[in-house]
């Protein structure tokens, strides 16, 4: 087990990613591959980083397995015209493919770029989007994700979320000189439950450090919260204006209309 | 026994032959999508899940048919009757451009099997829920709005009569408040990205912004429109009611600029209006196009008078707001974490958007030639009377 | 689009109609009701099943999930000592290996030439006649010697030893010299064992010489690796590459190819001169340390900075830290060392430095071999008695060679030269010599002297490809092998599920065929369930508790001596007497390595952590997730040959030439270019793996080192140009 915190007892489902461990061997994408029956065509790990950086012979390599961040507040739960992401109550982000229409906002509104679609898919394979689901189904049995238990060098451990952000401090503590002072995803987007520490810049592996660090939804959500209140409003507002141009113009019809008769009548004269 | 063999006029027209060729080549780029899947016809993929599809066919689709809930307005809201000729053939180009873009959606959405989910599961945090079920009501409202023309094609005047007396002004009111509120929304999609959105784009002030440039671009249309079908179906050009039409764009077209520096100083953006590299070109010439350049000609007689003019003019409009939208929704939008390919549409992608427009044209086309489309219509006969207009009878 | 396996129409392999069995009464175990039985699987076919990996020779204990008679998912064995609960990514992909479309499910025969690739379906009755039939025919006219056996290594190996020992045959190629036999043989020499066990708990300070654990996972050990430099400890790494291991080292040396031996024997000159070894443990428990301290008195830093590249300072300081670690300090003795013809040299110089600081017990430690006396085996009579000379030169070329390593490329070089006599037919088991074996061209050669080739395996890899029978062996997930040792517990290989169409366990598949060559009484067990419970036996352990745990407890033995090595002198031997009488050196010594002319480069051959040499290639779950397979050259290289990122080169030696597409980075010396292994594949019956990247098979040119017979691949010398 590479579960710090007994499985019981863990209120928010997190994992913690240490890149100094990880040798890029890519059993957790093989592992999650398989737990997950994800088609060859697709996956839902990545690599962010890999390569090797520098000028020989002080040269540098690091990688970090990349997939959902399980943000606190996802964006693609608050994007999703059909609600097809929730977000569970002990802490993965899920996504139902029987509800999703396949639009791929959540794809524009993840700040972290997450959700990977099946574009090669007709209409009658059901394209799906693809994305990690913290194994949910496995850790409901009392597993864990399937990429954690496998890392055969405890780079992915897994926890409750304040357990992982303890431990991932104290390393940072312990090793000043080894890490980056900082945790990805302890703020980023508002917090997320993939964390991660690194002995390298985060954006020297491709990560994005422009993300903001309060949930994007809450704007968005914020002015969206007017639009009901806002359309009927201005729906009253158009009929006002509606009744009163007629009134002015009946007026000004009548108006015209006697001075018309009253013309016609002169002429008569 | 002699068989007369009857060839259809149409067939005679090497324009009406472009647009047919377009229109299957755009179908059969569609079903490829159906059966291939949308990697397989387009250049869509993980970084630009958005691309020419959602930028043409929905932004700027949606866009250029407002000159439907404007024009309605005018007459209906403002009464001002006398620009009753334009309503019609705008509520039809309205009607035609919503309907292109919901099977546009058929094509770029990846499950469109499941389009009619948004009426059972509803996400009330997401505009694009907003803008979903207002495009599916406000297809309805223009339908229903342009349904009496097709009455009065078939001469069942006591139908069309009720439609006006009962329907006709709640269906305006409610087109314009569902306009607005899509119209606005496309926009504010954008709020929940301000990491891809480039700052000179980036506000949440959008919506606003896109309103009143859907509704300066809403004239334009009525202009371009009226332009081209004037020539296409031979009758004249209402040049005094475009001229008119025409004057009101600098008043779009500048309180729009207020609005759009007045945000960019707000939000202490104008820093970035000459040091963004390419990204100032975009804005600038955004800016110049759809504002500038035709709210200074729209200022001046001579070009609101002339039919030149007014097209120039007009174009000129449409062009800044498509480079807006396309700006919105692809080019500004950057930010993307795995980037390998980049993204430029392919041949077949644009196939089926301008496919999608040309069958629309030749829909048009056709009601135009065997429906009283640029009539004012039965109910303001007496109107129309009274403003001293000649009524054009139906059939013509 | 997405991707679409097709089958081979002329092959048709697979399918669910099992072909009725006439061959005595053995039958396959009734894998799903032993299971239930066992308490393993539910009414459902569902269940957890505990087994063993065989995607490579570390054999992680796995435990099998099985849903409704199906392999759902692979997890590591918390209880097994080499994985502890983890997978590397090939242990993972294990059951794309077992469900792989291109799975060969019954027996082939030949119809076409050979390397057509046009076989017919055949019943195993018809196939085991056919393969007897040539073995006796072969026996009958040109004695057993005439017979070639080979084998890399499976847990069945017993058995196929069995077979060969009972045919009387006395040459066995197995892959070995082209791996480590300078490490074995090196050990040998010092320790008196093949491979010492590591103990990476306390370690602050390791030397890796090669041995790019992050890529050549072996999954424990791996994990113990990135613990020690997590807990603090320091890693030097020496590598001409800058591998996936190199960025985790806190010094990476790129020295130059073919001089570690050079860089060891300065770190021993340091150690002595400087008087920074462990006086206790070389008085008490070593021999040779005066001839030691002689032999190496010249070997300075500076005389090895000159050779290795690497400036002298560094390797006197990395000497003194090594020293200063004692006994905590360990010098990997490496893994696939066939890399130089001096690589035997840095084997002992390797050996000898760990017995320097003393680290016997802490860091090292005697290990178990992979027999183990608890065990019990079916009873057999004697093996006939074999008169003729082996053809691979053991032990008449080679004296310290061991029989069960064998020099391979050597034997493949008499098949052809048919010198002293000439070999008839060739009988593979689990291997692949056409891919692996240097020089391809030699080797096709060499199969082509062959009146008879049968291959066992569960695929038509390369050397299937050109066979005259193939017989389908099951996939490690669908059979019994004879239990394995590790530790203090003896592992089970148990059916996960029924074996796809005909497959068949190799116990079986060797049984049959030993039967029909008039050899039965040397397999004497009924079935595989048999054979384990023979095991089992002296145990008293029933089959039923095994295959639920996966495992049996082994009686402990007492805690004897530590200190006691199986060299003739019962110590570590610093100066050899076996070495010294048999000719060569009897300390670790200098010798000159070849290097390449102007204008060409040393090609370097490595492991890459999804593959497993040129086994997995065609694994659809590995393919996925591998790197594209490019030749690798520094930028400064490709820029004098105006060569750029993605061109498609030629690479010649003096055995062949590939086409390979380039892949230009800066983690490679400039006079090095590097492809990784085990591509290129010729056999179309891998639709997955068939065309891509090159062989460097292709290119290898043999050289065998004569103390130890390993391979030397890296002295092979290539030209690069635009293709």
């Amino acid at each position: 087990m590479t579960s710090i915190t007994d499985p019981s007892a863990i209120k928010h489902r997190a994992i913690l990613f240490d890149a100094t461990r990880c040798i890029d061997c890519r059993a957790c994408m093989v592992a999650c591959s398989v737990e997950n029956q994800v088609p060859n065509d697709v996956t839902r790990i990545w690599l962010a980083g890999g390569e090797v950086t520098g000028e020989y012979p002080n040269l540098q390599r690091a990688s970090i397995p990349y997939h959902c961040m399980h943000c606190d507040d996802p964006a693609c739960a608050s994007a999703c015209p059909v609600g097809a992401y929730s977000k569970h109550p002990n802490g993965p982000v899920l996504y139902d493919p029987d509800v999703c229409i396949g639009c791929r906002y959540c794809m524009n509104a993840c700040p972290f770029d997450v959700p990977h679609f099946e574009w090669n898919r007709g209409v009658d394979e059901h394209a799906r989007i693809i994305k990690c689901d913290l194994c949910t189904a496995r850790v409901d049995k009392g597993g864990e994700p399937a990429c954690v238990a496998t890392c055969p060098t405890d780079a992915l451990l897994f926890g409750d979320r304040e357990d992982l952000l303890e431990y991932a401090h104290q390393r940072i503590k312990e090793h000043p000189d080894r890490y980056i002072d900082h945790v990805y995803g302890e703020t980023e987007n508002g917090g997320t439950s993939y964390l991660i520490i690194s002995h390298v810049p985060f954006e020297q592996l491709g990560m994005s450090t422009d993300i903001p660090h309060e949930s994007v939804s809450e704007l968005s959500e914020h002015i969206m919260e007017f639009t009901l209140p806002f359309a009927f409003t201005w729906g009253a507002v158009l009929t006002g204006i509606t009744i009163a141009t007629h009134q002015m113009h009946k007026h000004g019809e009548s108006k015209s209309a006697k001075e018309t008769v009253e013309a016609e009548a002169k002429d008569e004269d | 026994m002699k068989i007369k063999l009857r060839v259809p006029e149409w067939m005679y027209s090497p324009g009406v032959w472009a647009l047919v060729l377009l229109g299957a080549a755009g179908i059969i780029a569609s079903m490829a999508r159906m059966v291939y899947g949308i990697g397989a016809v387009s250049n869509l993929n993980d970084a630009y899940p958005w691309g020419f599809w959602i930028s043409f066919d929905i932004y700027t689709g949606v866009a250029l048919g407002a000159g439907a809930f404007t024009m309605a307005a005018v007459v209906y809201i403002f009464d001002l009757k006398r620009f009753a000729p334009l309503v019609r053939p705008s509520v039809l180009t309205g009607f035609l451009g919503y309907a292109m873009v919901a099977i546009a959606l058929l094509v770029d959405l990846g499950r469109p099997e499941n389009i009619w989910h948004m009426i059972i599961w509803q996400n009330h945090t997401s505009f694009l829920f907003e803008i979903g079920i207002c495009v599916m009501t406000y297809l309805t409202v223009l339908l229903l709005e342009f349904i009496p023309v097709i009455f009065e094609g078939f001469r069942w005047n006591s139908l069309v009569h009720l439609w006006h007396k009962w329907l006709t002004y709640p269906l305006v009111i409610l087109g314009v408040v569902l306009s607005t509120l899509h119209q606005s929304s496309l926009g504010s999609l954008t709020i929940i990205m301000p990491e891809k959105l480039h700052p000179l784009w980036w506000t949440p002030f959008i919506p606003v912004l896109f309103f009143v440039s859907a509704v300066t671009v809403g004239f334009a249309m009525v202009i371009v429109e009226s332009q081209l079908s004037s020539r296409a179906f031979g009758h004249g050009l209402e040049t005094d009611l475009l001229k008119d039409v025409a004057g009101w764009i600098p008043y779009g077209a500048g309180l729009y600029l207020i609005l759009r520096f007045g945000q960019l100083a707000f939000e202490g953006k104008l820093g970035y209006l000459f040091s963004s590299g390419i990204y100032s070109v975009l804005f600038w010439a955004e800016i110049l196009l759809f504002a500038i350049i035709p709210g200074i000609m729209f200022l001046q007689k001579r070009f609101r008078e002339s039919p030149s003019g007014l097209m120039w003019g007009a174009l000129l409009v449409v062009a800044g707001l498509v480079l807006n939208r396309f700006d919105v929704s692809l080019i500004a939008l950057g930010g993307r974490i795995f980037d390998t390919t980049g993204y430029v549409p392919s041949i077949p992608e644009m196939l089926v958007s301008f496919g999608l427009v040309a069958i629309s044209v030749l829909v048009f086309r056709y009601i135009a030639l065997n429906f009283p489309l640029f009539e004012s219509g039965h109910a303001d006969h007496h109107v129309a009377h009274a403003a001293g207009e000649q009524v054009v009878p139906a059939g013509d | 689009m997405t991707k679409t396996i097709s089958r081979r129409d002329f092959l048709k392999v697979g399918g669910a109609v099992a072909s009725a069995l006439t061959i005595g009464t053995i039958l396959p175990p009734q894998v799903a009701s032993a299971a239930r039985q066992a308490g393993l699987l539910d009414a459902q076919g569902n269940g957890s099943i505990p087994t063993m990996c065989e995607m490579c020779v570390w054999r992680c204990g796995v435990l099998a999930r099985v849903e409704g008679g199906r392999v759902v998912k692979l997890d590591g064995n918390p209880e097994h000592p080499h994985s502890r609960g983890k997978l590397c990514p090939r242990g993972q992909s294990g059951l794309m290996n077992t469900y792989d479309p291109d799975r060969v499910l019954t027996p082939l025969i030949r119809v076409g030439k050979r390397g057509e690739g046009k076989f017919r379906e055949a019943s195993w009755e018809e196939a085991l006649d056919l393969v007897a039939a040539n073995m006796l025919s072969i026996k009958e006219q040109y004695g057993p010697e005439a017979m070639i056996f080979s084998s890399t290594h499976n847990l069945s190996q017993v058995q196929f030893e069995n077979l060969l020992n009972a045919y009387g045959s006395p040459n066995y190629g197995t892959q070995r010299s082209l791996c480590f036999n300078a490490m074995i043989v090196g050990n040998l020499m010092t320790y008196g064992m093949e491979e010492p066990g590591r103990s990476y708990d306390t370690l602050e300070y390791i030397i890796l010489t090669g041995r790019n654990l992050a890529e050549a996972i072996s999954t424990s050990e791996t994990g113990d690796l990135i613990h020690a430099i997590d807990r603090g400890a320091k890693l030097v790494y020496l590598d001409p590459r800058f591998t996936k291991t190199a960025a985790k080292a806190d010094l990476w040396l790129p020295i130059k190819p073919g001089t570690d031996l050079a860089f060891h024997l300065a770190l021993l000159n340091t150690i002595i001169s400087e008087d920074r070894y462990d006086h206790n443990f070389v008085e008490q428990h070593t021999v040779g340390f005066d001839e030691l301290a002689d032999s190496v008195a010249s070997y300075t830093p500076e005389w090895a900075a000159k050779i290795t590249e690497i400036d002298a300072e560094t390797i006197r300081t990395v000497a003194r830290d090594f020293a200063a670690a004692a006994p905590n300090a360990l010098a990997h003795n490496g893994w696939r060392t066939s890399n130089f013809e001096n690589s035997f040299q840095t084997a002992r110089a390797i050996a000898a430095l760990n017995a320097l600081v003393g680290n016997w017990g802490v860091a090292m430690f005697a290990a178990a071999g992979e027999g183990s006396s608890a065990l019990g085996a079916p009873p057999q009579p004697p093996y006939p008695r074999i008169s003729a000379i082996r053809l691979d030169g053991v032990p008449w070329k080679y004296p310290l060679v061991p029989y069960k390593l064998g020099v391979f490329q050597e034997l493949r070089d008499a098949i052809i030269a048919g010198d002293p006599y000439q070999a008839h037919g060739w009988f593979i088991s689990r291997q692949n010599p056409v891919g692996s074996l240097p020089d391809r061209a030699r080797t096709l050669e060499a199969f082509g002297k062959m009146d008879f080739i049968a291959v066992v395996d569960i695929f038509l890899n390369d050397t299937a490809w050109i066979a005259d029978v193939v017989l389908p062996e099951a996939s490690y997930l669908e059979r019994y092998d004879p239990m394995l040792p590790v530790g203090d517990k003896a592992f089970l290989r148990q059916p996960v599920i029924e074996p796809q169409g005909e497959a068949r366990s190799a116990l079986w598949i060797y049984k049959q065929l030993g039967e029909r060559l008039g050899l039965g009484d040397f397999f004497q067990y009924a079935d595989d369930e048999d054979y384990i419970r023979q095991q089992l036996a002296p145990l008293g352990a029933s089959l039923d508790e095994v295959k639920e745990k996966g495992y049996v407890l082994l009686p402990q033995e007492e805690e004897e001596d530590i200190y006691h090595w199986n060299t003739p002198s019962g110590k570590v031997e610093l100066a050899s007497d076996t070495l010294r009488n048999s000719g060569f050196a009897s300390c670790p010594t200098w010798e000159e390595p070849v290097a390449p002319p102007e204008g060409q480069f040393y090609l370097l051959t490595g492991k890459v952590g999804q593959h497993t040499q040129f086994a997995t290639q065609n694994n659809q779950l590995l393919h996925k997730y591998q790197d594209e397979p490019r030749l690798w050259m520094n930028p400064k290289s490709a820029e004098k040959l105006g060569l750029k990122d993605y061109d498609l080169v030629k690479v010649t030696s003096e055995a062949g030439s590939v086409n390979v597409m380039l892949q230009v980075t800066q983690g490679i010396r400039p006079d090095c270019v590097y492809m990784t292994p085990g591509f290129g594949h010729i056999s179309k019956g891998w639709t997955t793996g068939y065309g891509v990247g090159a062989s460097d098979s292709v290119l290898h040119i043999s050289y065998t080192d004569p103390v130890s017979g390993s391979q030397a691949l890296s002295q092979t010398f290539v030209t690069v140009e635009k293709a």
